[in-house]
């Protein structure tokens, strides 16, 4: 397998990666306003193929984010207790809207490898089709 | 500025030094033996492909794994093309050639 075929194959795995953790953030955002909803983070492992000599990019286990519930103060909710407050989810917009656009980023970054790597393999084609 | 001579020749036999193939580790194989091979590597490259597009369709793999089987189907058809223009090219030579 040539180089090119492997950069392709790892940038391949980075956009995967970087698919999953979107899906996440995604998943976070959605349940942003669930009661007790902890938000859910995922770490990236680097796997190594001996077979093909790759180092690509793979999604770890997802874990929950173990800080502290927010605390929201609202009687009228059937979920409210005796001091008329229940628990939210851990959620802050603004970290999952910067996770996005770093995921985004990312993305794109490896698909600009992918496409760099394709047009590099092509053109020495060219050259042995002249 | 003077360039001694020494100096020229030392350069130069780093040059050569350079510039000498490097020893193959692989056994020599006959041009055909090695044609077979790379006609089998193109098949498997495909096939595999084929079922990575197959699967992804059917929506089990993502759509990244069918983008780059894909793009190595794309290169590996591209290459058999060139090839085998070369191998046309060639032929045609041959048979152009006054007797």
């Amino acid at each position: 397998m040539s180089d090119l075929e492997r950069t392709m194959a790892a940038s391949a795995s980075g956009m995967a990666a970087q698919a999953a953790r979107i899906r996440l953030t995604t998943e976070n955002i959605a349940n942003a306003d669930t009661p007790g909803y902890r938000r859910k983070t995922v770490s990236f492992e680097a796997v190594l193929d001996d077979t093909r000599d790759t180092r690509a990019v793979a999604t770890g286990p997802v874990r929950l984010d173990r800080s502290e519930l927010v605390r929201i103060y609202d009687p009228g909710n059937p979920l409210a207790g005796a001091d008329g407050s229940y628990l939210g989810s851990n959620v802050d917009l603004v970290v999952e809207i910067a996770d996005a656009r770093e995921a985004n980023r990312s993305y794109e970054a490896n698909l600009k490898m992918f496409d760099q790597a394709r047009q590099m393999a092509s053109s020495l084609l060219g050259l042995l089709r002249r | 500025m003077d360039i001694k001579a020494t100096l020229a020749s030392q350069l130069y036999s780093q040059v050569q030094a350079v510039a000498r193939p490097a020893p193959q580790d692989t056994p020599v194989r006959s041009p055909g033996e090695a044609f077979a091979t790379a006609a089998t590597d193109f098949m498997a490259t495909l096939r595999q492909s084929e079922e990575t597009v197959k699967a992804g369709l059917a929506g089990r793999a993502d759509p990244q794994a069918v983008v780059e089987a894909l793009a190595a189907t794309e290169l590996a058809v591209q290459t058999a093309v060139a090839v085998r223009d070369k191998v046309v090219e060639a032929y045609q030579e041959i048979l152009r050639m006054p007797v």
